[in-house]
């Protein structure tokens, strides 16, 4: 009976052995808690001092370290507007750095400090966030830390990832393309050039400058995803860095369309949002051919949202002579799709081109 | 022994094969030991740490299924046309969020979506598709709104959370439709407490802005707890919360309470706060005792039987301890609903079906219907002169009479008895006791409102020959200039003699009209009349002559205070006149500082701006001097109709065909109206 037992222990001691390593493994396997997480970003993190003071702009900012021998990617701002930037490193250590390049679209730069061995952040292994993603934010928020403090550290979620609206005016920034708008507030001063990472550690994006959004008058809370600076990040350090060109922002045809060319007359312009009521056709026009009638009102041009006279005019600036543009009109309570081109035969109303 | 021995031998036995599985147990257990003590070493935090791995990626998955089963209702609404700001506020024309409630196209959202009244609203549904939408009902108490499309097809509509299943601490996600539309956007928190904003809203740390204003609070299973809404448990316009945007305290209407008005909002009934009209004692809400101090008869509560005094024992079956609950369950009503309320009067218990109203009328002040003595001389008021036809005079009061108590308590001088009539409104009635001679007379008197008619053509004196409050000799008395430090403007002031024998003087102010004024024709105009009703004058004249600017309201303040406090003025009969745009002048600046201006007498003018209703406290009355073929004579019919809605009594003085400045017997005549301002 007793031998029983005795085996019976050591068969469940080896199991529970097993069990344990088993479970071990599985530990290492998966990535770390927020702890680790901490441990492991903050050296990879650096506070960055420069030019401010002027107009009440702060002085301040943060970066991250994106290889071991210091390379030191940030925001392009004012405070790398000075002859002297000074990088200091999570332990501590203090840097002149140098400023490699910037690009002032993305209004990213990245500076070089002179060390080696540096833990860093490989761009290339940036992650892409899943719906839900909980994230960490660190940052140099109102340069509460200094020396070899940590910079701040914040938690919250993805809100969404999106694209910032190019309507001009929506956002004060240059920066047009996908965002992720975070559900904490990340962006106040010193904090743009930080870091947003998963609850795992792996980067995801680069927190970005304040920002309004003038859509709704709330200040927006976002990070660029590292896949949008990867290639000027990478020319800036090549040493041939041509500022990025913008193949999202809007351009204005030499020839822009217009409502007359069309056919289309909309009511006065009298009220702070005149709602783009159409007032009259043309016969003969455009307009008239494809059964734009008065008082439908204008919703949707393309498949931006019109909302007042002074709106699609200026919509209509981005838009060339000869192009086909798509009208959602709203008539009584039913939405009809219009498109139209402007008729060449139809009486020209700029004058023709020169040969 | 030998049995010991035995066992002994037997044991050993035993023991010797036990001896040799204990030295493999022991070497196992060592190993199971060291391995225990190099994993505590080197990856016990490690376990821990995967432990805590495993729950991040729990969480993610949980919140992404939770979002992703409300997704199909959570609609983006786009507006077209409305205006750019309310108030200060600078409206956005972004995209904001709605809720599906109903498969046949109803749609919940905020009503802060909508302030900026949009000629139109189209709403994007999960598909992508858009259809126009039309606002069906406000409740402006919870500030939601319903709008409806037509669908062919049955549109998806969430599970919902009882708010009795709700419990503190528990996820909650915020979720939008703002930014691209094609994602939703979310936010992630915890549900921070129910029952807020007097019992109308849950509250979140989730972080709640434009961005999902008008979009579902979730649970961690995708159920809804509410509709996100901006509000504030002080103000009530439409704006208010929004201040607390990204802050970490937002609020949401319960899901289970929007399903119970949707009825209601469907068939197009707009919801109202409701009001039952009634004031609690006491300037602590929270420890107050619930006890009634007021319930006016324009109040609902009135109507149904509530009086002050009364203690509320019960409202709605809900027990009631403190004025606050009271403030509670009003709020979860809205007008039209009727609440049961228990009362217990004079330790009997009275019970009361009250229907909320939407608006109370405005407060009217009582009137007993006498002109005060103003000097006093002991105890008590003496009745200079009795309104024929009033309360007083349907009681048998005569000049003379000295009016001793007010409801039981001894009434001190006119002030106080003035002010002891703030509380009651016309139609109450008052226990006045007054003597006649050495005659004690008491009377229950039911007050009137205020009189709007024309002064008589004689009134007695306002004071004895022997002064009230001795002499004041060094007082500057008769014409001279009056200078503000801080401004540039210009000014004269008359007092009349009476004032050095310590009669408190009432005041007239003389705003200029287009054409500015000279002092010494103005002076030989009001002399007479100032001496007589012992009116102070002052005169200012505006910087740019041809109009008075709004910073010049500044001025005027300055001159009242300056001069009421060097002559020690009556506050009741504080003036403003002036003819066109002087008097256009003097409504604003009675509108700007109704704590001292007591009556604005215009010739040809009205309010630019609607005057707010009466206050108890500072009573304000008009004297309207027009003429027929005035330019703005409809204007000004139309502004004495909207003084008089809000209970301004307005006293109005035919000045014939053609506008013309008013001639010295009716100067005189205003002079008498000014003199029966501290009526009570």
């Amino acid at each position: 009976m007793r031998g029983d037992t005795g085996t019976r222990i050591f068969r469940s001691t080896v199991i529970a052995i097993a069990f344990i390593a088993a479970w071990m493994t599985t530990a290492f396997a998966h990535a770390a808690s927020i702890q680790e997480t901490i441990q492991q970003v903050q050296p990879k993190m650096v506070k960055i001092y420069g030019a401010g003071g002027l107009r009440g702009l702060e002085a301040y900012q943060t970066g991250f370290l994106i290889s071991p021998e210091g390379h030191v990617l940030t925001i392009f701002s004012h405070v790398l507007d000075s002859d002297s930037i000074t990088a200091v490193l999570a332990d501590g250590r203090k840097f002149e750095a140098k400023l490699l390049g910037a690009d002032p679209h993305l209004e990213i730069a990245v500076l070089k400090i002179e060390a080696a061995d540096l833990p860093y952040f490989d761009l290339s292994q940036a992650a892409k966030p899943a719906v839900g993603e909980r994230i960490l934010a660190f940052s140099n928020v109102f340069g509460v830390a200094m020396g070899d403090e940590p910079v701040s550290v914040q938690r919250g979620t993805i809100s969404v990832a999106t694209r910032l609206e190019a309507r001009l005016g929506a956002f004060e920034t240059t920066y047009r393309g996908q965002v992720y708008v975070l559900d904490v507030t990340t962006n106040n001063s010193g904090a743009a050039g930080g870091a947003l990472v998963t609850r795992r550690g792996e980067l995801l994006g680069m927190l970005g400058k304040e920002l309004r959004n003038a859509t709704n008058n709330t200040w927006l809370n976002y990070a660029i995803p590292i896949p949008m600076l990867l290639r000027s990040v990478e020319e800036i350090r090549a040493g041939k860095f041509v500022a990025q060109r913008d193949t999202e922002t809007v351009r204005k045809p030499d020839r822009p369309l217009n409502l007359s060319m069309l056919g289309i007359s909309l009511v006065p312009d009298i009220l702070e949002r005149t709602p783009p009521y159409v007032d009259h056709v043309r016969p003969g026009s455009p307009a008239e051919k494809n059964g734009i009638q008065p008082d439908d009102l204008v919703l949707l041009l393309g498949d931006r949202l019109v909302q007042s006279c002074k709106g699609l005019i200026a919509d209509l600036e981005v838009i060339d002579e000869n192009d086909e543009v798509k009208l959602t009109l709203l008539r009584g309570q039913d939405l009809v799709e219009v498109t139209l081109r402007r008729d060449t035969k139809e009486t020209p109303t700029t004058t023709p081109r020169q040969p | 022994m030998i049995i010991c021995n035995k066992a002994f031998t037997v044991q050993a036995d035993v023991g010797c094969d036990f001896w040799k599985r204990r030295t493999v147990f022991l070497a196992v257990f060592r190993l199971f030991v060291l391995a225990s003590v190099w994993m505590s070493l080197f990856c016990s935090h490690r376990v821990l740490c995967g432990a805590e791995a495993e729950l991040d990626a729990a969480e993610r998955a949980a919140i992404a299924s939770a979002v992703e089963r409300v997704v199909p209702s959570v609609v983006r609404i786009e507006t077209i046309g409305g205006l750019e700001h309310v108030g200060q506020m600078a409206l956005g024309t972004g995209a904001t969020t709605g809720l599906i409630v109903d498969p046949d196209g109803y749609i919940i959202s905020s009503a802060f979506n909508f302030i900026n009244k949009p000629s139109s609203i189209l709403v994007r549904l999960a598909d992508g598709s858009r259809k126009p939408a039309t606002l069906v009902a406000t409740d402006h108490a919870r500030m939601l709104v319903l709008l409806k499309i037509e669908t062919s097809k049955a549109l998806p509509v969430c599970e919902i959370v009882p708010s009795s299943e709700m419990r503190i601490g528990q996820w909650a996600i915020a979720v939008g439709r703002t930014f691209d539309g094609v994602q939703p956007n979310m936010t992630v928190g915890i549900l921070s407490a129910v029952g807020r904003i007097w019992g109308k809203a849950i509250q979140t740390d989730a972080v709640v802005s434009p961005n999902n204003y008008g979009g579902p609070l979730i649970d961690i299973r995708g159920h809804v707890l509410g509709v996100i809404v901006p509000l504030s448990p002080e103000a009530t316009d439409e704006v208010a919360g929004y201040e607390w945007y990204d802050s970490g305290i937002g609020f949401a209407i319960p899901a289970d309470h929007i399903q119970k008005i949707l009825p209601r909002l469907k068939k197009g009934e707009n919801l109202e706060p409701g009001i039952l009209g009634i004031g609690i004692k006491g300037p602590n809400l929270y420890t107050g005792e619930p006890v009634i101090a007021a319930c006016p008869p324009r109040a609902p509560a009135f109507a149904a039987g509530v009086r002050s005094g009364d203690r509320v024992v019960e409202v709605d079956g809900r027990k009631i301890r403190r004025a606050v609950e009271i403030r509670e369950e009003i709020g979860r009503c809205y007008a039209g609903d009727t609440m049961h309320l228990v009362l217990e009067r004079d330790k009997k218990t009275v019970v009361a079906d009250i229907e909320l109203a939407a608006k109370l009328d405005p407060y009217q002040q009582g009137f007993l219907g006498i002109l005060p003595m103003r000097d006093n001389v002991g105890e008590g008021v003496v009745v200079r002169y009795v309104y024929p036809e009033s309360p007083a005079a349907k009681a048998g009061i005569v000049p003379g009479d000295v009016l001793v108590a007010l409801d039981e308590k001894p009434i001190s001088d006119r002030f106080d008895l003035r002010e002891s009539l703030v509380g009651c409104e016309a139609g109450e009635s008052i226990a006045l006791e007054f003597r006649h001679g050495d005659v004690a007379h008491s009377a229950k008197i039911a007050l009137a409102s205020l009189p709007e008619g024309l002064p008589p053509a004689e009134l007695p004196a306002a004071h004895g020959k022997a002064p009230a409050k001795g002499k004041r000799a060094s007082l500057a008395v008769g014409a001279m200039p009056f200078k503000i430090a801080e401004y540039s403007n210009d000014a004269w002031i008359y007092v009349p003699r009476s004032c050095q024998e310590g009669i408190a003087p009432g005041i007239l102010m003389e705003l200029h009209g287009p054409n500015g004024f000279d002092w010494q024709e103005l002076l030989a105009v009001w002399k007479p009349i100032c001496d007589r009703f012992d009116l102070i004058l002052i005169a200012p004249k505006a910087n740019d002559t041809a109009q008075w600017m709004p910073h010049e309201l500044g001025l005027i303040d300055r001159l009242l205070a300056d001069v009421m406090e060097k002559y020690s003025a009556d506050p009741t009969r504080v003036v403003l006149f002036g003819q066109d745009s002087g008097g256009a002048m003097a409504f604003a600046a009675a509108s700007h500082n109704r704590d001292a201006i007591r009556g604005v007498a215009a010739v040809d003018a009205m309010p630019m701006n609607p005057l707010g209703e009466n206050e108890p406290l500072n009573r304000l009355a008009i004297y309207s001097a027009n003429a027929k073929k005035s330019r703005i004579a409809a204007s000004i019919d139309a502004a004495i109709a909207a003084m008089r809605a809000v209970k301004i009594p307005v006293t109005v003085k035919p000045l014939g065909e053609i506008p013309r400045a008013m001639n010295s017997e009716e100067l005189m005549e205003l002079a008498r109206w000014i003199d029966m301002l501290d009526q009570i």
